[in-house]
């Protein structure tokens, strides 16, 4: 069991990251609306420094169509960048740990990975990284790829508010956010987390010659400045294999606090800069609502299973009671609700990171985990969980609206079969690419073990559900490594087109969505209008969400995670 | 107000793109390199900077050091101290080595799990790890996540004094003032949980044994 009073402080920082919320919502609406904000003294003529150099301007204005064609080319621009650099890392700057260049398809997955902000990983970093790749090439895709998020999100809301058919610049869209959310953020995240202990520094290998003799190599180079931008963008990747587990990547229960809050920042304060684009705050609610009600089932639920015992150890002699929870892959410094905290909140945000071991979670928790990549919405990634919670918004208004006979319209815009097309090839993509390779993967025998053999079990099961899971979501996290060899061809491209498909498709229907709404006159408000700033609509948005997903994944999560737990 | 619909009431059918395509690839490639030189260059190093001006002690690894300036280790990575006169560490699935990765430990209903416990208590036995009622703190016989947690619940620290006592013939009440003075508390109530930094400790106990 835990003492009831290790839960005050996760409530405080979960009232503090709401209370935050609609603050920094409403600046994040302000840098997408060219709104007067704080420092456009200085960032203002660097803006337009750069518009100028890269030959664009915020009058110029684009529509659905052209906004993604944008977003392929720095996408595709940053892929081939990053899969160049990880084949050839052994021959660029600061290959200090004297990695290898990696074979096609580990560096095709892994650019995939990086560019679409999922960050899973199929090598060890501390083998198969230069300090290099660590430190310039990855972070790249660090940024860039939340910042693509986010303004993919602010393209589709504009959308709402928009009559001539364009959603903006994405060009500009990107720069903004760079210059006015994730560089300033980044540096001064990275600079609280080196006062909590986190290294930041060139140095890469320091040889410690411990009590017992023999010598240490301790592994360092610029952590904080990497964890930093690594959870605020949510990305999630780890500096260290053990990504937030690593004390060296999260010293103290502190960080782990301030962290959890760095990783929820952006992802719950989107509603509010839905409420600032559309200039009405309260619509902004009901997806709050809809946020916290399943985060806060998911939590509770976590802590619940992971306080209790494992059966499976009772035989055990000489093994004492269990206190703080469960500690078998777990950091001692933290206690269970912190450390749940951190967990839930990565994998719900889509960060991916992980301070604790998730293959040795109990079954229940790690079905918890596994719902949140089914949603992807609750809060979801940077900017993607929130278009995705809208599109389930869309299709939730048009099925609702049909049931009590009126005309689906939302926020004076009306929905049509074909924002309906849209929103439901963007959440079938979510299933399709989870569970065609997920077949594929165990009927076609590409599941084995590292010494060949094919593994059979639930557990197994389970790990090669997470996997596509956590890539189709663009999460990031892992349950695999040990129950089976994921760094094989098969599942370096298998996953790396799951990654891009559960990243693109998505992001070409909230942008068609998006254009749809901007095409359109707003009607104004009737008797007859929807209210959707109201408690039944959060409800039945909730419902909907949860229906919907566990409708689509039933199946299989009865042959892995239930099967484990009954 | 004129009312002769200076507005068509639909855009046009295929309306101009903003940009041409030789617009598009000159600001991909423009963004790019500002990117790769800003975000791959210009933020390591500005951080790296300022983190080694602010506390350059945590910034190069909160590094620990014998008497005569040599790196023990760091005081957030943990190390085998597995000696019968020094507290023991946390069990690493790695030897407590960065290139071995994050090894998961057995899932809770694997059968590895069980065996992999009664191993490591087995060890631990032999070695002299008993206390009076015979059971072993179950956080440190367990395996972490990171394979290199540092610290120790400090029930686990308690158990190990008969032996390390024994081992280095220092009394028992002597210890436990020494362990005593090294369990840290939250800094801020009921954030995070008691615990013992195990290296912190053993240095502070070499000086107590000669060594």
């Amino acid at each position: 069991m835990f003492a009831v009073q290790s839960l005050i402080d996760v409530i405080l920082l979960l009232i503090l990251a709401l209370a935050a919320a609609p603050f920094f919502g409403s600046y994040l609406g302000k840098v997408f609306m060219d709104r007067p904000i704080l420092g456009d003294s200085v960032l203002t003529p660097i803006e337009n420094a750069i518009y100028r150099l890269i030959g664009t301007s915020p009058r110029k204005s684009m529509r659905a169509m052209e906004y993604f064609l944008a977003v392929v080319l720095v996408n595709v621009a940053l892929f081939v960048f990053l899969y160049v650099w990880l084949l050839y890392q052994n021959l660029l700057p600061l290959d200090a740990t004297g990695a290898p260049g990696m074979s096609w398809t580990l560096a095709f997955h892994s650019a995939a990975s990086f560019t679409t902000n999922t960050n899973f990983t199929h090598f060890t970093n501390e083998t198969q990284m230069s300090l290099g790749s660590l430190v310039i090439a990855w972070p790249i895709a660090l940024f860039v790829s939340p910042a693509t998020g986010i303004c993919v999100a602010a393209a589709m809301i504009r959308g709402f508010v928009r009559k001539d058919g364009t959603l903006g610049n994405f060009y500009v869209d990107l720069v903004r956010s760079m210059t006015r959310i994730f560089l300033p953020l980044s540096i001064l995240i990275a600079i609280v987390l080196v006062f909590m202990g986190v290294p930041e520094t060139f140095t890469n290998i320091v040889t410690a010659h411990p009590i017992t003799g023999g010598t240490q190599e301790i592994l360092l180079g610029p952590v904080a400045s990497f964890q930093s931008i690594s959870l605020l963008g949510s990305n999630g990747g780890g500096f260290y294999s053990a990504n937030a587990a690593s004390p060296l990547a999260n010293p103290s229960a502190v960080s782990n606090l301030f962290l959890s809050f760095v990783m929820i920042l952006i992802p719950l304060s989107t509603p509010f800069l839905f409420g600032q684009l559309i200039r009405k705050r309260a619509e902004a609610w009901p997806y709050m609502g809809t946020i916290l009600i399943v985060f806060c089932i998911a939590l509770a639920l976590f802590i619940a299973y992971q306080a209790a015992s494992n059966p499976a150890l009772a035989s055990i002699t000489s093994l004492g009671a269990q206190t703080n929870g469960y500690p078998i892959g777990q950091e001692t410094r933290f206690s269970l609700p912190e450390a749940s905290l951190f967990q839930v909140t990565s994998v719900y945000s889509n960060v991916g990171a992980n301070n604790m071991m998730i293959g040795a979670l109990s079954p229940v928790a790690q079905l918890v985990l596994l719902f949140g990549m089914f949603t992807q919405s609750t809060p979801g990634g940077v900017g993607c969980g929130f278009g995705t919670l809208l599109l389930f918004a869309v299709l939730g208004i048009f099925v609702g609206g049909l049931m009590v006979g009126r005309t689906p319209e939302y926020l004076g815009k009306k929905i049509t079969t074909r924002h309906v097309r849209w929103s439901a090839l963007a959440l079938l993509t979510h299933p399709t690419s989870i569970l065609i390779p997920f077949v594929v993967a165990v009927a076609g025998g590409f599941v084995t073990t590292a010494t060949g053999s094919i593994p059979s079990s639930a557990h197994v099961f389970t790990s090669v559900l997470y996997e596509f899971t956590s890539e189709s979501a663009n999460n990031g996290s892992a349950l695999s490594d040990g129950y089976f060899n994921d760094a094989t061809p098969f599942f370096n491209l298998a996953g790396a087109v799951v990654m891009l498909v559960g990243r693109f498709i998505p992001f070409f229907a909230m942008l068609m969505v998006g254009g749809l709404f901007s095409e359109q006159e707003t009607q104004p408000a009737s008797a007859g209008t929807l209210r959707t700033a109201s408690l039944t609509f959060t409800l039945y948005i909730t419902l909907f969400l949860i229906i919907m997903s566990v409708l689509l994944f039933l199946p299989v999560i009865a042959l892995g995670p239930l099967a484990q737990i009954i | 107000m004129s009312g002769t619909g200076r507005e068509p009431a639909r855009p046009p059918p295929t309306p101009p793109r903003a940009h041409s395509m030789r617009e598009h690839v000159r600001a991909t490639v423009g963004f790019m390199v500002i990117t790769i030189v800003v975000c791959g260059l210009v933020y390591p190093l500005v951080t790296t900077g300022i983190a080694q001006l602010v506390d350059p002690d945590a910034a190069n690894g909160s590094l620990l050091y014998y008497p005569n300036g040599t790196v023990a280790g760091s005081s957030l990575v943990a190390q085998n101290t597995n000696a019968p006169y020094l507290f023991w560490e946390r069990p690493s699935l790695t030897d407590y080595n960065f290139t071995g990765g994050a090894p998961t430990p057995p899932g809770p209903t694997q059968p590895g799990l069980g065996e992999l416990l009664n191993e490591t208590i087995a060890y631990m036995k032999e070695y002299g790890n008993f206390t009076v009622n015979a059971t072993l703190p179950f956080w440190w016989v367990a395996p972490s996540a990171s394979s290199i947690d540092p610290d120790l619940v400090p029930e686990a620290v308690l158990v190990q004094i008969p032996r390390v006592s024994n081992a280095t013939n220092l009394p028992i009440p002597k210890l436990l003032d020494l362990v005593n003075a090294h369990i840290v508390n939250p800094p801020i109530p009921d954030v995070g949980v008691p615990y013992v930094d195990v290296l912190q400790l053993d240095l502070a106990l070499l000086p107590m044994i000669g060594k």
